[in-house]
Protein backbone atom coordinates (compact mmCIF):
# COMPACT_ATOMS: atom_id res chain seq x y z
CA UNK A 1 0.00 0.00 0.00
CA UNK A 2 1.57 3.22 -0.86
CA UNK A 3 2.01 6.07 1.89
CA UNK A 4 -0.61 8.36 0.45
CA UNK A 5 -3.62 5.72 0.52
CA UNK A 6 -2.51 5.22 4.14
CA UNK A 7 -2.81 8.88 5.25
CA UNK A 8 -5.87 9.43 2.92
CA UNK A 9 -7.72 6.47 4.42
CA UNK A 10 -6.78 5.57 7.74
CA UNK A 11 -4.53 8.73 9.16
CA UNK A 12 -6.73 11.50 8.07
CA UNK A 13 -9.85 9.85 8.97
CA UNK A 14 -8.16 8.93 11.92
CA UNK A 15 -7.25 11.75 13.23
CA UNK A 16 -10.56 13.97 12.56
CA UNK A 17 -12.29 11.07 14.50
CA UNK A 18 -9.37 11.44 17.10
CA UNK A 19 -9.92 15.39 17.41
CA UNK A 20 -13.84 14.20 18.04
CA UNK A 21 -12.84 11.89 21.06
CA UNK A 22 -10.39 14.64 22.17
CA UNK A 23 -13.05 17.18 22.44
CA UNK A 24 -15.00 14.49 25.04
CA UNK A 25 -12.10 13.17 27.19
CA UNK A 26 -10.78 16.60 27.79
CA UNK A 27 -14.13 17.34 29.55
CA UNK A 28 -13.84 13.93 30.90
CA UNK A 29 -10.89 14.60 32.47
CA UNK A 30 -11.32 18.39 33.61
CA UNK A 31 -14.76 16.56 35.72
CA UNK A 32 -12.33 13.98 37.15
CA UNK A 33 -10.29 16.51 38.19
CA UNK A 34 -12.29 19.12 40.10
CA UNK A 35 -15.03 16.32 40.96
CA UNK A 36 -13.14 13.37 41.19
CA UNK A 37 -15.76 10.91 39.51
CA UNK A 38 -16.40 9.44 35.83
CA UNK A 39 -19.22 10.89 34.25
CA UNK A 40 -20.77 7.82 32.65
CA UNK A 41 -23.06 11.01 30.88
CA UNK A 42 -20.89 12.02 29.08
CA UNK A 43 -21.82 10.42 25.31
CA UNK A 44 -25.17 10.88 25.61
CA UNK A 45 -24.71 14.38 26.51
CA UNK A 46 -22.99 14.82 23.51
CA UNK A 47 -25.57 13.45 21.56
CA UNK A 48 -28.31 15.59 23.04
CA UNK A 49 -25.84 18.32 21.79
CA UNK A 50 -25.75 16.86 18.32
CA UNK A 51 -29.55 16.95 18.24
CA UNK A 52 -29.61 20.40 19.56
CA UNK A 53 -27.25 21.74 16.53
CA UNK A 54 -29.88 19.64 14.23
CA UNK A 55 -32.52 21.50 15.92
CA UNK A 56 -31.23 24.84 14.80
CA UNK A 57 -30.12 23.47 11.54
CA UNK A 58 -33.97 22.31 10.77
CA UNK A 59 -36.00 24.22 12.37
CA UNK A 60 -33.88 28.01 11.78
CA UNK A 61 -32.75 26.95 8.52
CA UNK A 62 -28.84 27.76 9.55
CA UNK A 63 -25.82 26.25 8.04
CA UNK A 64 -24.55 23.85 10.43
CA UNK A 65 -21.67 25.15 11.40
CA UNK A 66 -23.96 28.61 12.35
CA UNK A 67 -25.50 25.65 14.92
CA UNK A 68 -22.40 24.61 16.72
CA UNK A 69 -22.17 27.65 19.19
CA UNK A 70 -25.97 27.42 19.79
CA UNK A 71 -26.27 23.81 20.49
CA UNK A 72 -22.35 24.28 22.58
CA UNK A 73 -24.41 27.30 24.84
CA UNK A 74 -27.48 24.85 25.55
CA UNK A 75 -25.98 21.73 26.24
CA UNK A 76 -23.37 23.59 28.77
CA UNK A 77 -26.75 25.21 30.64
CA UNK A 78 -28.12 21.52 30.44
CA UNK A 79 -24.81 20.19 32.24
CA UNK A 80 -25.00 22.91 34.47
CA UNK A 81 -28.88 21.89 35.26
CA UNK A 82 -28.32 18.67 36.00
CA UNK A 83 -25.42 18.88 37.81
CA UNK A 84 -27.98 21.24 40.45
CA UNK A 85 -30.54 18.86 40.45
CA UNK A 86 -29.08 15.50 40.37
CA UNK A 87 -25.05 15.45 41.04
CA UNK A 88 -25.02 18.17 43.98
CA UNK A 89 -26.90 16.51 46.34
CA UNK A 90 -24.62 13.59 46.11
CA UNK A 91 -21.22 15.72 46.86
CA UNK A 92 -20.52 14.20 49.85
CA UNK A 93 -21.77 10.60 49.75
CA UNK A 94 -18.99 8.37 48.03
CA UNK A 95 -17.99 9.02 44.16
CA UNK A 96 -19.64 5.66 43.09
CA UNK A 97 -22.72 6.94 44.25
CA UNK A 98 -22.36 9.61 41.76
CA UNK A 99 -21.25 7.37 39.12
CA UNK A 100 -24.13 4.80 39.24
CA UNK A 101 -26.55 8.46 39.23
CA UNK A 102 -24.34 9.50 35.90
CA UNK A 103 -25.48 6.47 34.43
CA UNK A 104 -29.05 7.11 35.21
CA UNK A 105 -28.65 10.56 33.92
CA UNK A 106 -27.23 8.54 30.40
CA UNK A 107 -30.21 6.57 30.12
CA UNK A 108 -32.74 9.27 30.42
CA UNK A 109 -30.52 11.90 28.41
CA UNK A 110 -30.86 9.49 25.31
CA UNK A 111 -34.89 8.35 26.34
CA UNK A 112 -35.48 12.27 26.01
CA UNK A 113 -33.45 12.86 22.31
CA UNK A 114 -35.26 9.31 21.51
CA UNK A 115 -38.81 10.94 21.93
CA UNK A 116 -38.08 14.17 20.77
CA UNK A 117 -36.23 13.20 17.51
CA UNK A 118 -36.95 9.96 17.03
CA UNK A 119 -34.52 6.75 16.36
CA UNK A 120 -33.96 7.48 12.92
CA UNK A 121 -30.75 8.34 11.53
CA UNK A 122 -30.37 11.54 10.39
CA UNK A 123 -28.15 13.91 9.11
CA UNK A 124 -27.16 17.88 9.05
CA UNK A 125 -26.61 18.31 5.17
CA UNK A 126 -27.58 15.83 2.62
CA UNK A 127 -25.65 15.13 -0.58
CA UNK A 128 -22.11 13.93 -0.91
CA UNK A 129 -19.37 16.32 -0.53
CA UNK A 130 -16.07 15.86 -2.05
CA UNK A 131 -12.74 15.86 -0.77
CA UNK A 132 -10.83 18.12 -1.85
CA UNK A 133 -7.36 17.18 -3.29
CA UNK A 134 -4.05 19.16 -0.83
CA UNK A 135 -0.95 17.98 -2.54
CA UNK A 136 -2.41 14.50 -2.83
CA UNK A 137 -3.83 14.82 0.23
CA UNK A 138 -7.58 14.21 -0.25
CA UNK A 139 -9.70 16.50 2.77
CA UNK A 140 -13.21 17.58 3.25
CA UNK A 141 -13.49 21.03 4.44
CA UNK A 142 -15.40 19.51 7.42
CA UNK A 143 -12.87 17.43 8.67
CA UNK A 144 -10.34 20.57 8.47
CA UNK A 145 -13.01 22.25 10.66
CA UNK A 146 -13.33 19.36 13.18
CA UNK A 147 -9.56 19.71 14.14
CA UNK A 148 -9.67 23.67 13.56
CA UNK A 149 -12.59 23.21 16.62
CA UNK A 150 -9.91 21.20 18.31
CA UNK A 151 -7.43 23.49 18.34
CA UNK A 152 -9.41 26.66 18.99
CA UNK A 153 -11.34 24.99 21.67
CA UNK A 154 -8.85 23.60 23.51
CA UNK A 155 -6.07 26.79 22.86
CA UNK A 156 -8.66 28.99 24.42
CA UNK A 157 -8.93 26.39 27.36
CA UNK A 158 -5.65 26.22 28.27
CA UNK A 159 -5.40 30.01 27.92
CA UNK A 160 -8.45 30.14 29.99
CA UNK A 161 -6.84 27.58 32.87
CA UNK A 162 -3.05 29.47 32.50
CA UNK A 163 -4.31 33.07 32.33
CA UNK A 164 -7.60 33.91 33.98
CA UNK A 165 -7.74 33.91 37.67
CA UNK A 166 -11.19 31.54 37.48
CA UNK A 167 -8.52 29.41 35.15
CA UNK A 168 -6.51 29.20 38.33
CA UNK A 169 -8.86 29.07 40.81
CA UNK A 170 -10.48 25.57 38.68
CA UNK A 171 -6.78 24.39 38.45
CA UNK A 172 -5.92 25.02 42.59
CA UNK A 173 -9.52 23.40 43.25
CA UNK A 174 -8.23 20.38 41.66
CA UNK A 175 -4.65 20.28 43.46
CA UNK A 176 -5.63 20.90 46.59
CA UNK A 177 -8.92 21.48 47.54
CA UNK A 178 -9.16 21.78 50.56
CA UNK A 179 -6.73 24.49 50.31
CA UNK A 180 -8.74 26.07 47.56
CA UNK A 181 -11.70 26.30 50.13
CA UNK A 182 -8.90 27.83 53.06
CA UNK A 183 -8.23 30.59 50.49
CA UNK A 184 -11.46 31.20 49.94
CA UNK A 185 -12.56 30.17 46.27
CA UNK A 186 -15.65 29.39 45.84
CA UNK A 187 -16.13 25.97 44.52
CA UNK A 188 -19.95 25.91 43.61
CA UNK A 189 -18.64 28.63 41.64
CA UNK A 190 -15.74 26.29 40.39
CA UNK A 191 -18.08 23.21 40.19
CA UNK A 192 -20.00 25.38 37.92
CA UNK A 193 -17.67 26.65 35.64
CA UNK A 194 -16.60 22.55 35.22
CA UNK A 195 -19.48 21.87 33.76
CA UNK A 196 -19.92 24.81 31.49
CA UNK A 197 -16.80 23.75 29.79
CA UNK A 198 -17.75 20.15 29.78
CA UNK A 199 -20.62 20.53 28.35
CA UNK A 200 -20.03 23.06 25.66
CA UNK A 201 -17.00 20.65 24.57
CA UNK A 202 -19.24 17.50 25.12
CA UNK A 203 -21.60 19.80 22.46
CA UNK A 204 -18.63 20.31 20.13
CA UNK A 205 -17.73 16.53 20.27
CA UNK A 206 -21.34 15.10 19.67
CA UNK A 207 -21.96 17.83 16.66
CA UNK A 208 -18.50 16.74 14.83
CA UNK A 209 -19.47 13.63 14.96
CA UNK A 210 -22.97 13.77 13.48
CA UNK A 211 -21.04 16.63 10.88
CA UNK A 212 -18.52 14.37 10.10
CA UNK A 213 -20.58 10.88 9.95
CA UNK A 214 -24.66 10.64 10.71
CA UNK A 215 -26.89 11.73 14.04
CA UNK A 216 -27.78 8.65 15.44
CA UNK A 217 -29.26 8.40 19.09
CA UNK A 218 -26.65 6.09 20.10
CA UNK A 219 -23.77 7.35 18.89
CA UNK A 220 -23.10 9.08 22.04
CA UNK A 221 -22.58 6.21 24.32
CA UNK A 222 -20.55 4.30 21.59
CA UNK A 223 -18.17 7.36 21.93
CA UNK A 224 -18.27 6.90 25.95
CA UNK A 225 -15.55 3.78 25.92
CA UNK A 226 -12.71 5.73 23.33
CA UNK A 227 -13.19 8.79 25.23
CA UNK A 228 -12.45 7.60 28.59
CA UNK A 229 -9.79 5.45 27.40
CA UNK A 230 -8.51 8.65 25.60
CA UNK A 231 -8.28 10.67 28.80
CA UNK A 232 -6.89 7.49 31.17
CA UNK A 233 -4.27 6.93 27.88
CA UNK A 234 -3.39 10.51 28.58
CA UNK A 235 -3.22 11.06 32.27
CA UNK A 236 -6.21 11.80 34.05
CA UNK A 237 -6.35 15.24 35.01
CA UNK A 238 -4.30 16.40 32.31
CA UNK A 239 -5.95 18.71 29.34
CA UNK A 240 -3.22 18.29 26.98
CA UNK A 241 -3.28 14.35 27.76
CA UNK A 242 -6.44 13.85 26.87
CA UNK A 243 -6.29 15.73 23.52
CA UNK A 244 -2.79 13.16 22.29
CA UNK A 245 -5.17 10.24 24.02
CA UNK A 246 -7.79 11.02 21.95
CA UNK A 247 -5.71 11.50 18.75
CA UNK A 248 -3.95 8.07 19.41
CA UNK A 249 -7.28 6.36 20.23
CA UNK A 250 -8.90 7.96 16.90
CA UNK A 251 -5.38 6.64 14.83
CA UNK A 252 -5.54 3.57 16.00
CA UNK A 253 -8.88 2.97 15.76
CA UNK A 254 -9.20 3.83 11.86
CA UNK A 255 -5.44 2.12 11.71
CA UNK A 256 -6.79 -1.02 12.98
CA UNK A 257 -9.14 -2.20 10.75
CA UNK A 258 -5.57 -2.84 7.95
CA UNK A 259 -5.46 -5.71 10.65
CA UNK A 260 -8.60 -6.72 11.90
CA UNK A 261 -12.47 -6.79 10.66
CA UNK A 262 -14.02 -3.88 10.81
CA UNK A 263 -16.63 -4.59 13.21
CA UNK A 264 -14.45 -5.05 16.05
CA UNK A 265 -12.77 -1.17 15.28
CA UNK A 266 -14.28 -0.40 18.53
CA UNK A 267 -12.56 -2.95 20.36
CA UNK A 268 -9.41 -1.06 19.92
CA UNK A 269 -10.53 1.68 22.48
CA UNK A 270 -10.86 -0.77 25.23
CA UNK A 271 -7.46 -3.27 24.23
CA UNK A 272 -5.85 0.50 24.34
CA UNK A 273 -7.46 0.99 27.84
CA UNK A 274 -7.01 -2.43 29.06
CA UNK A 275 -3.23 -1.88 27.72
CA UNK A 276 -2.64 1.05 29.69
CA UNK A 277 -4.31 0.15 32.85
CA UNK A 278 -1.83 -2.87 33.23
CA UNK A 279 1.48 -0.99 32.06
CA UNK A 280 1.23 2.60 33.11
CA UNK A 281 -1.76 3.38 34.90
CA UNK A 282 -1.35 7.29 35.15
CA UNK A 283 -1.28 7.48 31.56
CA UNK A 284 1.42 9.10 29.34
CA UNK A 285 1.53 12.52 30.50
CA UNK A 286 1.67 11.27 34.22
CA UNK A 287 -1.93 11.83 35.64
CA UNK A 288 -2.16 14.03 38.52
CA UNK A 289 -5.31 13.11 40.67
CA UNK A 290 -5.60 9.42 40.88
CA UNK B 1 -6.84 46.67 75.80
CA UNK B 2 -8.94 43.45 74.70
CA UNK B 3 -7.32 40.22 72.88
CA UNK B 4 -6.99 40.10 69.24
CA UNK B 5 -8.40 36.42 69.43
CA UNK B 6 -9.88 34.56 72.27
CA UNK B 7 -10.60 31.10 72.67
CA UNK B 8 -13.58 30.86 75.68
CA UNK B 9 -14.42 27.25 77.41
CA UNK B 10 -14.18 25.62 74.11
CA UNK B 11 -15.38 22.12 73.61
CA UNK B 12 -15.73 20.29 70.35
CA UNK B 13 -14.07 17.50 67.49
CA UNK B 14 -14.83 16.38 64.33
CA UNK B 15 -17.88 14.13 64.74
CA UNK B 16 -19.42 12.33 68.48
CA UNK B 17 -16.44 12.36 70.17
CA UNK B 18 -14.70 15.71 71.77
CA UNK B 19 -11.22 16.74 71.29
CA UNK B 20 -10.90 19.75 73.03
CA UNK B 21 -12.22 19.84 76.19
CA UNK B 22 -12.62 23.79 78.16
CA UNK B 23 -9.77 25.25 75.98
CA UNK B 24 -9.08 28.83 76.33
CA UNK B 25 -6.29 30.91 74.95
CA UNK B 26 -5.97 34.28 73.58
CA UNK B 27 -3.84 36.24 71.29
CA UNK B 28 -2.89 39.64 71.74
CA UNK B 29 -2.14 42.19 68.56
CA UNK B 30 1.59 42.01 67.73
CA UNK B 31 2.16 39.08 69.94
CA UNK B 32 3.98 35.38 69.05
CA UNK B 33 1.82 32.77 70.98
CA UNK B 34 2.93 29.57 70.75
CA UNK B 35 1.10 26.01 71.65
CA UNK B 36 3.02 23.32 72.40
CA UNK B 37 2.46 19.56 73.96
CA UNK B 38 2.84 16.15 72.83
CA UNK B 39 1.69 14.57 69.81
CA UNK B 40 -1.92 14.06 69.67
CA UNK B 41 -2.79 16.42 72.61
CA UNK B 42 -4.80 18.42 70.07
CA UNK B 43 -2.58 20.99 69.15
CA UNK B 44 -4.14 20.96 65.34
CA UNK B 45 -7.28 20.75 66.37
CA UNK B 46 -7.41 23.78 68.53
CA UNK B 47 -5.70 25.79 65.72
CA UNK B 48 -8.77 24.18 62.87
CA UNK B 49 -11.47 25.24 65.87
CA UNK B 50 -10.09 28.66 65.44
CA UNK B 51 -10.60 28.72 61.40
CA UNK B 52 -14.29 27.24 61.42
CA UNK B 53 -13.71 23.63 60.63
CA UNK B 54 -14.74 21.62 63.67
CA UNK B 55 -18.13 21.32 65.64
CA UNK B 56 -17.86 23.20 68.30
CA UNK B 57 -19.95 21.98 71.42
CA UNK B 58 -20.23 24.34 73.70
CA UNK B 59 -17.45 28.03 74.47
CA UNK B 60 -16.91 30.49 71.96
CA UNK B 61 -14.36 32.26 69.90
CA UNK B 62 -14.52 36.18 69.55
CA UNK B 63 -11.93 38.29 67.07
CA UNK B 64 -11.50 41.50 66.82
CA UNK B 65 -15.45 42.11 68.12
CA UNK B 66 -17.04 40.07 66.28
CA UNK B 67 -18.16 36.37 67.66
CA UNK B 68 -16.95 33.72 64.83
CA UNK B 69 -17.65 30.68 66.92
CA UNK B 70 -20.04 29.33 63.78
CA UNK B 71 -18.57 31.53 60.99
CA UNK B 72 -17.61 29.87 58.06
CA UNK B 73 -14.48 29.06 56.57
CA UNK B 74 -14.44 31.28 53.68
CA UNK B 75 -16.33 34.54 55.79
CA UNK B 76 -12.84 33.76 58.70
CA UNK B 77 -10.45 34.45 55.78
CA UNK B 78 -12.16 37.68 54.71
CA UNK B 79 -12.75 39.10 58.11
CA UNK B 80 -8.34 38.90 58.49
CA UNK B 81 -7.47 35.22 59.87
CA UNK B 82 -5.20 32.95 57.18
CA UNK B 83 -4.32 29.48 58.28
CA UNK B 84 -1.26 27.32 57.53
CA UNK B 85 -2.15 23.62 57.55
CA UNK B 86 0.85 21.27 58.64
CA UNK B 87 0.61 18.85 56.08
CA UNK B 88 -0.68 19.32 52.31
CA UNK B 89 -0.45 23.38 52.63
CA UNK B 90 0.88 24.52 48.85
CA UNK B 91 -0.82 24.11 45.52
CA UNK B 92 2.17 21.77 43.91
CA UNK B 93 1.15 21.87 40.70
CA UNK B 94 1.04 25.58 40.68
CA UNK B 95 4.28 27.93 40.46
CA UNK B 96 4.95 30.12 43.30
CA UNK B 97 3.47 33.32 42.06
CA UNK B 98 0.70 31.07 41.08
CA UNK B 99 0.00 30.25 44.62
CA UNK B 100 0.75 33.50 45.98
CA UNK B 101 -2.05 34.80 43.71
CA UNK B 102 -4.48 31.72 44.71
CA UNK B 103 -3.72 33.15 48.95
CA UNK B 104 -4.73 36.59 47.49
CA UNK B 105 -7.88 34.99 45.17
CA UNK B 106 -10.48 36.96 47.46
CA UNK B 107 -8.59 40.40 47.18
CA UNK B 108 -10.27 42.95 44.98
CA UNK B 109 -8.08 44.78 42.50
CA UNK B 110 -4.16 45.39 42.38
CA UNK B 111 -2.43 42.23 44.08
CA UNK B 112 0.84 44.07 43.55
CA UNK B 113 1.61 45.49 46.81
CA UNK B 114 1.48 42.30 48.44
CA UNK B 115 3.11 40.58 46.44
CA UNK B 116 6.11 42.82 46.91
CA UNK B 117 5.81 41.93 50.58
CA UNK B 118 5.81 38.06 50.42
CA UNK B 119 8.79 38.60 48.11
CA UNK B 120 10.37 40.73 50.54
CA UNK B 121 9.75 38.42 53.54
CA UNK B 122 11.09 35.56 51.32
CA UNK B 123 13.56 36.61 48.55
CA UNK B 124 14.32 33.23 47.68
CA UNK B 125 10.58 32.94 46.02
CA UNK B 126 11.35 35.62 43.83
CA UNK B 127 13.95 34.19 42.22
CA UNK B 128 12.02 31.41 41.76
CA UNK B 129 8.47 32.27 41.33
CA UNK B 130 7.42 30.28 37.95
CA UNK B 131 9.04 27.33 39.44
CA UNK B 132 6.21 24.34 40.70
CA UNK B 133 5.95 24.59 44.25
CA UNK B 134 5.54 20.56 44.19
CA UNK B 135 9.16 20.70 43.49
CA UNK B 136 10.75 22.94 46.26
CA UNK B 137 12.57 21.81 49.40
CA UNK B 138 10.69 21.54 52.50
CA UNK B 139 11.91 24.79 53.57
CA UNK B 140 11.27 26.24 50.35
CA UNK B 141 7.82 25.00 50.64
CA UNK B 142 6.90 26.39 54.11
CA UNK B 143 7.74 29.58 52.81
CA UNK B 144 4.84 29.32 49.91
CA UNK B 145 2.80 28.26 52.10
CA UNK B 146 3.29 30.74 54.63
CA UNK B 147 3.14 33.75 51.74
CA UNK B 148 0.23 32.44 50.41
CA UNK B 149 -1.25 32.95 53.72
CA UNK B 150 -0.14 36.61 54.00
CA UNK B 151 -1.24 37.69 50.74
CA UNK B 152 -4.58 38.60 52.02
CA UNK B 153 -2.89 41.04 54.77
CA UNK B 154 -4.26 38.96 57.76
CA UNK B 155 -4.39 40.31 61.11
CA UNK B 156 -3.58 37.08 62.40
CA UNK B 157 -1.51 34.31 61.13
CA UNK B 158 -2.02 30.87 62.02
CA UNK B 159 0.26 28.21 61.76
CA UNK B 160 0.55 24.25 62.27
CA UNK B 161 4.27 23.08 63.12
CA UNK B 162 6.39 25.59 60.29
CA UNK B 163 9.33 24.17 61.17
CA UNK B 164 8.34 20.12 61.15
CA UNK B 165 11.16 18.76 59.27
CA UNK B 166 13.33 21.48 58.63
CA UNK B 167 16.88 21.61 59.68
CA UNK B 168 17.93 23.97 62.60
CA UNK B 169 19.35 26.24 59.89
CA UNK B 170 16.18 26.36 58.35
CA UNK B 171 13.91 26.54 61.70
CA UNK B 172 16.41 29.85 62.89
CA UNK B 173 15.26 31.10 59.80
CA UNK B 174 11.41 30.54 59.98
CA UNK B 175 11.42 31.81 63.19
CA UNK B 176 13.04 34.65 62.12
CA UNK B 177 10.25 35.44 59.24
CA UNK B 178 8.04 35.24 61.75
CA UNK B 179 9.23 38.02 64.07
CA UNK B 180 9.58 40.23 60.47
CA UNK B 181 5.96 39.39 60.08
CA UNK B 182 4.78 40.00 63.24
CA UNK B 183 6.66 43.25 62.95
CA UNK B 184 4.05 44.21 60.37
CA UNK B 185 1.71 44.25 62.31
CA UNK B 186 0.43 40.67 62.25
CA UNK B 187 -0.13 38.69 64.87
CA UNK B 188 0.87 34.81 65.04
CA UNK B 189 -0.42 31.70 67.02
CA UNK B 190 1.89 28.72 66.09
CA UNK B 191 2.12 24.88 66.83
CA UNK B 192 5.19 23.68 67.23
CA UNK B 193 6.56 20.13 67.67
CA UNK B 194 10.41 21.62 68.77
CA UNK B 195 8.71 23.02 72.10
CA UNK B 196 12.14 24.45 73.46
CA UNK B 197 12.71 26.60 70.65
CA UNK B 198 9.35 27.75 70.30
CA UNK B 199 9.54 28.84 73.71
CA UNK B 200 12.30 30.57 73.31
CA UNK B 201 11.28 32.52 70.62
CA UNK B 202 7.66 33.04 71.08
CA UNK B 203 6.37 35.95 73.47
CA UNK B 204 3.82 33.71 75.25
CA UNK B 205 3.07 29.70 75.12
CA UNK B 206 0.01 27.29 76.23
CA UNK B 207 0.97 23.44 76.71
CA UNK B 208 -1.72 21.60 75.97
CA UNK B 209 -2.47 17.72 77.10
CA UNK B 210 -5.00 15.55 76.04
CA UNK B 211 -7.41 17.93 75.15
CA UNK B 212 -7.03 20.15 78.00
CA UNK B 213 -4.92 23.64 78.89
CA UNK B 214 -2.20 22.39 81.02
CA UNK B 215 0.11 25.18 81.26
CA UNK B 216 0.27 29.01 80.27
CA UNK B 217 2.55 31.87 80.37
CA UNK B 218 5.25 34.06 78.70
CA UNK B 219 7.74 31.63 76.90
CA UNK B 220 10.48 31.67 79.57
CA UNK B 221 8.62 31.65 82.44
CA UNK B 222 7.15 27.85 80.89
CA UNK B 223 10.91 26.84 80.12
CA UNK B 224 11.89 27.76 83.95
CA UNK B 225 8.88 25.20 84.95
CA UNK B 226 10.23 22.31 86.67
CA UNK B 227 6.89 20.23 85.80
CA UNK B 228 6.61 21.55 82.02
CA UNK B 229 10.05 20.82 81.73
CA UNK B 230 9.88 17.30 82.87
CA UNK B 231 6.43 16.60 81.35
CA UNK B 232 6.37 17.85 77.93
CA UNK B 233 10.37 18.90 77.55
CA UNK B 234 11.96 16.10 78.02
CA UNK B 235 13.59 17.19 81.10
N1 LIG C 1 -9.87 14.82 60.83
C1 LIG C 1 -9.99 14.15 62.00
N2 LIG C 1 -11.08 13.38 62.25
C2 LIG C 1 -11.21 12.72 63.41
N3 LIG C 1 -10.29 12.74 64.40
C3 LIG C 1 -9.18 13.47 64.23
C4 LIG C 1 -8.97 14.21 63.00
N4 LIG C 1 -7.78 14.84 63.10
C5 LIG C 1 -7.29 14.54 64.32
N5 LIG C 1 -8.12 13.71 65.00
C6 LIG C 1 -7.91 13.20 66.36
O1 LIG C 1 -7.82 14.29 67.23
C7 LIG C 1 -6.84 14.07 68.22
C8 LIG C 1 -5.92 15.26 68.28
O2 LIG C 1 -5.27 15.37 67.03
P1 LIG C 1 -4.43 16.65 66.61
O3 LIG C 1 -4.10 16.49 65.17
O4 LIG C 1 -5.13 17.87 67.03
O5 LIG C 1 -3.12 16.45 67.50
P2 LIG C 1 -1.78 17.29 67.49
O6 LIG C 1 -1.60 17.77 68.88
O7 LIG C 1 -1.80 18.30 66.42
O8 LIG C 1 -0.72 16.16 67.19
P3 LIG C 1 0.62 16.21 66.29
O9 LIG C 1 1.69 16.76 67.16
O10 LIG C 1 0.88 14.78 65.96
O11 LIG C 1 0.35 17.06 65.09
C9 LIG C 1 -6.15 12.76 67.86
O12 LIG C 1 -6.62 11.77 68.74
C10 LIG C 1 -6.59 12.47 66.46
O13 LIG C 1 -6.75 11.09 66.28
MG1 LIG D 1 -0.80 18.56 64.61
Amino acid sequence: MELFELLNFYVIPGIVLGSIYALGAVGITLIFAILRYAHLAHGDLATFGAFVALACVTGMGIPPLAALPIAILVTAAIAVGIDKVFYEHLRDRPKIVTVMASLGIALMLRSVVQVVWGVDTQTYSRGIVRPEDYFGLRIRDRELYTVAALIFLVGGLQLFLTRSKWGKAMRAMSDNPNLALLSGIDNRKVVMLTWVIAGGLCAASGFFLGYNTEIKSMMGWHMLLPMFAAAILGGVGRVEGAVLGGLIVGIAEELSVLVIPSEYKAAMAFAILLFMLLVRPTGLLKGKVL
Amino acid sequence: MTALLSMEDLTGGYGDADILMDVSLHVDADEIVAIVGPNGAGKSTAMKSVFGLLSIRSGKMLFDGDDITRWAPNRIVQRGICYVPQVDNIFREMSIHENLEMGGFLRKGDLSAAYDRVYTLFPDLKERRRTPAGSLSGGQRQMVAMGRALMLDPKLLLLDEPTAGLSPKYMEQIFQICRDVRDTGVAILLVEQHAKQALAFADRGYVLAAGRNRHEGSGADLLADREVAEMFLGG
